[in-house]
């Protein structure tokens, strides 16, 4: 087949497509990049963020509260309270925190862990 | 071209931050949790803090335990005999609010019993175990302490019983979400969720969805459900979960039955939802508690008696009595083994 192709000037329609799924491409990067991201741990202290950690890593943290030093435990992508000052230890019976949107509290020394990363099924919690 | 100028502003404004401030704080001894979306960031901060500072204002002046309260002042004058004193114009409206509200429960939300409250040691900060004494419970439920023992002449206020001894614990919180929901309208603020303890109050809605909550599982670290929240909607949760203490294997928890001035038993939770009103705040705080005292078979006219039609019971073996109103709202995230919808 005598192929008498040339390069013709591209035209709108070409330009659409390509400029199109380029978009689609960086949207769909952003979108799928961030669902990809380590999930991470939120550690709030009284009314502030005190930390945000991956849980990616195997690490403790020691925390000083008003009453005395929490530890938080992150190992194997979950975290949890490992010793609380608190004399109930209600945190730390909670356990082990491993889904995106679980938290615990530990109201007496005002620390609360919070597990981020990808969407969030609710906004707030009811307890 | 400008449709791909267009294309490209869309994928842009998806990609851009979603205009949500939330704050978290600790009043009322317990978290409080306020989102505001859709205002600039200057706005939302302003507005947050003045709820704050209205929260405070509140704990401080309605404190159960703290002396030097306005509550705790007039507990003082009822102890004392019946000499009519004066109150804030607020505290008249939230007696004659919970009298109200205290008489359509029959008497199972009954802010008198303070007493009680604070021998079973729940008007602390930390819930100790503390020993049970009969004795002294039993005088105390015989003291039969009642919202109706309160009377209000001119607006002055004394009490015919001296046991009186008032807690807002149950009503003030949601009194709190009344005041939050009216201030963030004056504000002009058009989307909030506002979250005391546990206790939610929508305005508005998440840009183009509802607010939506969890609703946490009375025995795992995990909601077990969630639903969406409208424009003026409350939920709230009575539970044996968050106040109670264990002694001898035993759970105890904070919401003590006036009529033999002992912990519920039976019961792991109570949520209810409630449609817009003036009182849904304080509705959402108050309704749960006499379903939570009620026996199984009366739970559906406790709930009508306070005009409940959204309400939730997880029981003592975890099984769930969901009323069909609600059942069509509920999504499951950890659906109990027996759900009977009623």
């Amino acid at each position: 087949m005598a192929s008498t192709s040339k390069w013709t000037k591209p035209l709108i329609g070409d330009v659409l497509v390509i400029l199109f799924s380029l978009v689609f491409v960086g949207y769909l990067f952003t979108i799928l990049w961030h669902s990809e991201q380590a999930t991470k741990l939120q550690i709030r202290l009284g009314d502030k963020i005190y930390a945000t950690y991956s849980l990616a890593q195997n690490r403790s943290i020691d925390i000083q509260g008003p009453i005395g030093i929490t530890r938080i435990v992150i190992a194997n992508g979950k975290a949890r309270f490992a010793h609380s000052p608190c004399p109930n230890k209600y945190c730390v019976h909670q356990g082990w925190l491993s889904h995106q949107g679980q938290a615990a509290i530990c109201l007496p020394n005002q620390v609360s862990l919070e597990l981020l990363g990808g969407e969030k099924p609710f906004d707030s919690l009811n307890y | 071209m400008r449709f791909l100028v267009l294309i490209i502003a869309l994928m842009l404004s998806s990609c851009g931050k979603e205009p949500l401030v939330q704050t978290k704080s600790y009043v009322f001894g317990t978290l409080v949790d306020i989102s505001i979306y859709g205002e600039a960031e200057d706005k939302a901060h302003e507005v947050t803090s003045h709820l704050l500072q209205d929260f405070q204002r509140l704990h401080h002046q309605y404190h159960a335990w703290q002396s030097d309260s306005e509550l705790s002042k007039l507990n003082q004058t009822f102890a004392a005999g019946k000499t009519p004193v004066d109150v804030s114009p607020e505290l008249l409206q939230m007696l004659k609010q919970a009298q109200t509200l205290s008489t359509q429960s029959q008497g199972l939300f009954n802010p008198a019993i303070g007493g009680l409250i604070g021998t079973w040691g729940f008007q602390r900060d930390e819930f100790t175990p503390v020993a049970i004494n009969d004795a002294v419970i039993q005088k105390l439920v015989q003291a039969n302490p009642k919202m109706s023992d309160i009377v209000i002449k001119n607006d002055k206020v004394y009490s015919t019983n001296k046991a009186v001894k008032l807690d807002l614990g149950g009503y003030a919180k949601g009194y709190a979400l009344d005041m939050a929901l009216a201030e963030l309208q004056k504000q002009g603020v058009k989307n909030a969720l506002v979250n005391i303890g546990g206790n939610i109050i929508a305005l508005g809605q998440h840009g183009e969805k509802p607010w939506r909550v969890g609703i946490q599982h009375p025995r795992q670290p995990k909601p077990m459900a969630t639903l969406d929240l409208l424009s003026g909607w409350a939920i709230g949760t009575s539970g044996d979960y968050q106040r109670y203490f264990e002694r001898d294997g035993k759970r105890y928890c904070h919401i003590i039955d006036p009529r033999d001035g002992y912990p519920a038993q039976g019961k792991q939770a109570v949520t209810v939802l409630l449609p817009p009103s003036l009182h849904a705040g304080v509705l959402s705080d108050v309704a749960s508690k006499p379903i939570f005292l009620t026996t199984p078979d009366q739970q559906a006219n406790a709930a009508r008696a306070m005009g409940v039609a959204q309400f939730l019971v997880v029981d003592a073996e975890g099984s769930v009595t969901i009323s069909k109103a609600l059942n069509a709202q509920i999504h499951w995230l950890a659906k109990p083994a027996k759900i009977t919808v009623q």
